[in-house]
């Protein structure tokens, strides 16, 4: 097992081909050298590894190029790989439940939907699936600022501001493109983090979906969901009822992140003609999100009704006046 | 590899003798450069010396990706934008192109900030005012007038400040590195001597205390401009900051820069400019051509007076 270094001013863990840290910014140690140390002024011409002459660097190929046998020299850059899932979420809902699940969220989506929904919706497919996200942990310092209604003067505005720390434990942020952002937001309270494997099921058929994205890009977009999480919460420490121009600072510390293969059922189901699409999350079959189709008869029935009400009411009060 | 070296004076100031690696001739190394060439053999050699707390070895490189031929391009353009400055020098052709690695420091720390500050919450009022109409009646009328609450503010913020860059150059003064910049952090190289051989190579020349100065005086601006950012409301005034910085560290690191000068008139020194070596941005400051400048403000002046004429006689 390797030690994980954290850097001395975030406390966040360091990657492993990182020359600064990816939250703060301070550089990272620099590995040691097998090379002994100069103990003289000496004037070193750069040599080629091939063929011995002198290597300058060249801008064309922006890299040192040996000018006799044009052999390139690689420079020390950062490691920016491709972001490739750590572990893998256990799915615990088969398939039939699945299926069940479907039909038990097709019957509780309200009286505007079709009474028969349930029992005439027919699955056309069902695939499983991991989608792609990352789990982070951190404590943030939050400093936030805003208007509000409370304690307002002349205007309808007054400003705020305040400082409150924040610890996160295991948020989720997408980097599914099968997914849209609104359905792994409403799947994921469901999923149980301690419950996984660092590789697949191997006996499952379930479609394994790659991040597509390198190590600095998915790092920016975790910094926009922890700055956006911040924000949510100090929403709540605003006064008043009604807040605008919420500013917030943040200074994250301690941050881990988890890259994770997160298990659902991505359903095609057929009402009548139509085909809609439903999320069954794949550990606890209460979460479900999806499209559903509305019942138009109910909907011009209710307004019908609705205008007959007003109709009568407007009735009586004239009748009574 | 190298003998051991000898402190000289050729006459056109001090240098350090050094055995060639490649040939075994002479090079001589100008104080306060990393890099030189061989005369004899034209091998690009890279000064090795041994570790001095005094003088930090750099722990970054940016390396070039703006060619020569498109730094003179720039510049070019650059040269011939400037209305108010000399024909000549519009027309000017710039030499002495020269691609170095600038010394300069790469400054990140934790920034803490207590503010106060008056906070401008607009409203609007409706009010009454008496004015003549076409017939030359006195009538009332009302309109809706914005009217800005000041609320005084305090708040303290934090946030980690990265990525101020200055300079460790006496030669190229931080005002004119700031002109050239932003530098892409992303691009970083670990420092190797590889990267920097066959190009002019500076040691620092100002001590880190002095950079960190300069350091500090970037970072109250970047905190000033980002509390503004921060404020609430529909404007602010009086914005004040106390400030403070923990975990501080400065690294040092190679800039890649060209450096040109365009000589326009014999009895002027050459304008120097400078190209940032990663994105092309040309910094400088144009002279100024004070028979354009005269002749502007003469015509400006002309025009005023004659708007000024014409709306009397009507």
């Amino acid at each position: 097992m390797t030690d994980v270094l954290s850097c001395t001013r975030c406390a966040s863990p360091l990657e492993r081909g990182d020359f600064r840290c990816a939250i703060c910014s301070l550089p990272t140690p620099v590995p040691a050298t097998d090379a002994t140390a100069t103990t003289e002024v000496a004037a070193a011409v750069m040599r080629c590894q091939g063929c011995g002459a002198a290597v300058a660097y060249d801008v064309k190929v922006a890299a040192p190029k040996c000018a006799f046998c044009g052999a390139v020299t690689a420079l020390e850059t950062p490691d920016d790989p491709l972001e490739q899932a750590e572990a893998y979420l256990a799915f615990r809902v088969d398939p039939e439940q699945a299926k069940a699940a479907l039909r038990q969220w097709l019957s509780g989506l309200g009286w505007f939907r079709p009474p028969d929904l349930r029992s005439a919706a027919i699955v056309d497919k069902l695939e499983p699936l991991w989608w792609a996200g990352w789990a982070f942990d951190a404590g943030v310092t939050v400093s936030w600022a805003a208007d509000s209604n409370a304690g307002a003067g002349r205007s309808a505005w007054a400003p705020h501001a305040g400082t409150f720390a924040l610890e996160l434990s295991n948020v989720l942020v997408s980097a599914s493109r099968g997914l849209t952002e609104a359905e792994c937001e409403a799947l994921a309270p469901g999923y149980n983090l301690a419950d996984v494997s660092e590789a697949p099921e191997p006996d499952s058929r379930a479609r394994v979906e790659q991040f597509e994205v390198q190590r600095s890009a998915a790092r920016a977009t975790i910094a926009r969901a922890l700055t956006n999480v911040a924000a949510r919460d100090a929403a709540k420490h605003v006064p008043g009822s009604n807040i605008r121009k919420l500013s917030v600072a943040v200074v994250p510390e301690r941050m881990s992140t988890r890259r994770l293969g997160f298990p659902a059922y991505v359903l095609a189901y057929r009402y009548g003609d139509a085909v809609y699409r439903a999320i069954v999350h794949g550990q606890n079959p209460q979460f479900v999100v999806g499209k559903a189709p509305w019942s138009w008869a109910r909907i011009v029935m209710i307004v019908v009704a609705a205008i007959a009400a007003i109709g009568l009411v407007a009735a009586i009060v004239a009748f009574a006046s | 590899m190298g003998a051991s070296a000898a402190a000289i004076d050729s006459g056109q100031g001090a240098s350090l003798s050094l055995r060639c690696d490649g040939c075994g001739a002479q090079i001589h190394v100008a104080v306060g450069l990393r890099t030189a060439k061989c005369p004899y053999c034209a091998s690009p050699a890279v000064l090795e010396r041994p570790a001095d707390p005094s003088r930090p070895d750099p722990t970054f490189v940016l390396g070039f990706v703006v060619t020569k031929e498109r730094a003179l391009e720039q510049a070019r353009a650059w040269i011939r934008r400037p209305l108010f400055a000399p024909g000549a020098f519009r027309r000017a052709v710039p030499s002495d192109v020269r691609g170095l690695y600038l010394p300069a420091y790469l400054y990140t720390a934790v920034a803490n900030a207590d503010y106060d500050a008056q906070i401008g919450e607009n409203y609007t009022v409706v009010e009454t005012y008496t004015t003549t109409d076409s017939k030359g009646n006195v009538v009332t009328r009302t309109r809706t007038k914005t009217v800005t609450e000041w609320r005084p503010l305090s708040g303290s913020w934090a946030a980690y400040v990265d990525d101020i860059v200055v300079t460790a150059s006496a030669g190229l003064p931080n005002a004119e590195l700031e002109q050239v910049e932003p530098f892409d952090m992303r691009a970083l190289q670990r420092f190797s001597p590889t990267a920097i051989s066959g190009w002019i190579a500076e040691d620092p020349s100002l001590t880190k205390e002095q950079c960190l100065t300069l350091a500090r005086t970037e970072t109250e601006a970047a905190i000033g401009k980002r509390l503004a950012g921060h404020m609430p409301g529909d404007s602010h005034r009086a914005l004040e900051y106390r400030w403070k910085t923990q975990h501080e560290d400065l690294e040092l690191i190679m800039l890649p820069v060209w450096v040109l000068a365009v000589k326009y008139a014999a009895d002027q020194p050459p304008v120097r400019l400078v190209v940032n070596g990663q994105t092309g941005l040309v910094g400088g400051r144009a002279p100024l051509s004070w028979i354009k400048v005269g002749v502007s403000i003469a015509l400006a002046l002309a025009a005023i007076i004659a708007a000024v004429l014409f709306a009397g006689s009507k």
